[in-house]
């Protein structure tokens, strides 16, 4: 037990060290590998955080890309309207990106006590992906505060190498991944299981539903605003279609359920996977990559039900 | 009267439309063992289910060591002492048998003597030691209701409530079960046992009420009601062996 907890403490802190390197051996600004694995760190982020609330707690929620894209346009408006003062450097402002975090939590909180108060299982789902239009809408129709359809421009001065995106998005992937192995060795991660187990058993024993669903919801809410801060960041143009996109609603369920949902790497691997996969379809058959992507999920619940990470004890059994 | 520890008072509770409590009142002495009995559909888990703040009565009142449970949900009554295995058990089945058992001592009185807890947990149940890392749903019928009943008692809890502990448990198994409700009640907790087992119920209970179809039928000591001819016929089924 301990030797293989040292074993994959090892295999995770070698693949990072491994990970640090690959700038330094490539082109950065030419290499589509850097672009490649700075898609798969975002991916990571969001599927972590759907990991917490989708996997662990059970609350399935299909409005992340509310969360997405409330994050990455808490950065732009801030940066745009120059909210964090006129001195002040945006460019990677980690207050900036912890804000970006904080505002879909606060959201989350608000939306969540109606809405986890009131609805169960798939009228849950329903409703968060009622929220993900809703936001929609809101920043659609929001004038010059949020620049309507066309969305927000941000200074792309600032902008030199890849570099800083690479790490960056590297450091929020390895943060979402412990935190969530914190997170749920942790009371509040038992608790989360324990609802996502039986309910009225849960709250039998003294666990506040509730309460542990609205924090799963904000967590949640909080490492995909982050990971949306960072991609308005990289894309410098934050507008509904480019963040408020219901990809990123679905994207992060598809990595949790392919790698393994409720399990700490689960998510890891799936992203890495789906981020490859999306690569080779679009290279492959640019006009029918969605229907690979759809192909995928449904021999995936057929044939590996528990994920990928599910694999190794399934065959270990056999 | 002085050491009541459960006073349910004339309490009606619907399921929509269908009253499925009308008028109940029960009391639960400080110590005692107290048996719901009375055929499926009686209420009996209703009752339960309303103590534990998981039902809301529409009238009446309940009163936990002089304080009303009523309006509190079901965490809030777990916290003040009060803890239900559920019929079915409610066993986190995917979580391992010491994760269920550090669950049970979540109410915050609990969580301070977890390991002595834990301690007793296994001493009363060496089984569940020798599985501590499995997960629950991977135990046979007998432990799991023997890991239900020790992760509620991690809550140390002032009363104990068992919803049909027996079900689905072969002969051997189930006269274990009430050895064992037996034992936590000659340690000091009191414990509202609802069975349909009524012969091993009356058997082991101080006090017992007879449910049919959401009200109190009969209520005695356990002796009594099992000497009842009534009882007899309807629940322990001497007519029934004429035909």
């Amino acid at each position: 037990m301990k030797d293989m907890k040292t074993f994959y403490t090892g295999l995770v802190a070698l693949i990072v060290l491994g990970l640090i390197v690959v700038p330094f051996s490539v082109n950065v600004e030419r290499s589509y590998l850097i672009y490649f694995l700075f898609m798969a760190f975002i991916y990571v982020v969001i599927a972590q955080g759907w990991n917490v609330v989708g996997g662990y707690a059970g609350q399935i929620s299909l409005g992340q890309h509310a969360f997405f894209g409330l994050g990455a346009y808490t950065t732009a408006m801030f940066w745009v309207h120059g909210l964090l003062g006129t001195g002040a450097d945006y460019y990677f402002n980690p207050l900036l990106m912890i804000l970006s975090g904080i505002v879909p939590a606060i959201v989350a909180i608000i939306v969540g006590i109606p809405l986890l108060s009131r609805l169960r299982g798939d009228y849950f789902a329903l409703g968060s992906l009622g929220l993900g239009e809703i936001i929609r809408v809101f920043f659609v129709k929001g004038g010059d505060i949020t620049g309507a359809q066309d969305g927000l421009h941000l200074p792309s001065g600032g902008y030199e190498s890849m570099l800083p995106y690479y790490f960056v998005g590297l450091l929020l992937a390895v943060l979402a991944t412990v935190g969530v192995y914190f997170i749920m060795r942790s009371r509040i991660g038992m608790a989360f299981r324990a609802i996502n187990e039986d309910e009225v058993s849960a709250s039998s024993h003294g666990i506040n539903i509730l309460y542990y669903k609205i924090l799963a919801f904000a967590v949640g809410a909080f490492f995909t605003g982050v990971a949306g801060s960072l991609y308005g960041i990289y894309i410098f143009h934050v507008n509904p279609d480019s963040v408020l996109n219901i990809n990123y609603g679905l994207y992060p369920i598809l990595m949790c359920v392919l790698g393994g949902s409720a399990t700490i790497f689960g998510p890891v691997i799936g992203s890495f996977f789906m981020a490859g996969v999306f690569v080779i379809a679009e290279q492959h058959f640019p006009m029918i990559h969605p229907i690979i992507s759809g192909a995928l999920i449904v021999l995936v619940m057929r044939f590996m039900p528990t994920g990928i990470v599910g694999l190794k004890s399934r065959l270990q059994r056999d | 009267m002085e050491n009541l520890l459960l006073e349910v008072n004339g309490i009606d509770v619907f399921y929509g439309d269908v009253q499925a409590l009308a008028n109940v009142s029960i009391q639960v002495e400080q110590g005692a063992i107290v048996a719901l009995v009375g055929a499926n559909g009686a209420g009996k888990s209703t009752l339960l289910k309303t103590i534990a703040g998981v039902k809301q009565p529409s009238r009446g009142d309940i009163l936990f060591q002089n304080q009303p449970l009523c309006g509190r949900r079901a965490e809030q009554v777990a916290n003040m002492g009060i803890v239900l295995v559920p019929e079915g058990r409610g066993l986190f089945a995917n979580l391992t048998v010491l994760e269920n058992l550090k669950l049970g001592a979540y109410p915050v009185k609990a969580r301070a003597h977890l390991q002595e807890s834990l301690n007793r947990a296994f001493e009363l149940f060496p089984v569940l030691k020798e599985r501590v890392s499995q997960k629950a749903g991977a135990l046979s019928g007998g432990q799991q209701q023997m890991l239900a009943i020790a992760r509620a008692l991690m809550a140390m809890p002032d009363l104990l409530m068992l919803d049909e502990p027996s079900l689905g448990l072969s002969p051997l198994i189930s006269k274990e079960i009430f050895e064992l409700i037996h034992t936590l009640n000659e340690r000091g907790t009191t414990i509202l046992l609802v069975e349909q087992n009524v012969n091993q119920a009356l058997k082991i209970a101080q006090n017992a009420y007879v449910m049919k179809t959401g009200s109190i039928e009969m209520q005695g000591s356990g002796l009594e009601l099992l000497a009842n001819p009534e009882v007899q016929e309807a629940y322990i089924g001497k007519r029934w062996s004429k035909t």
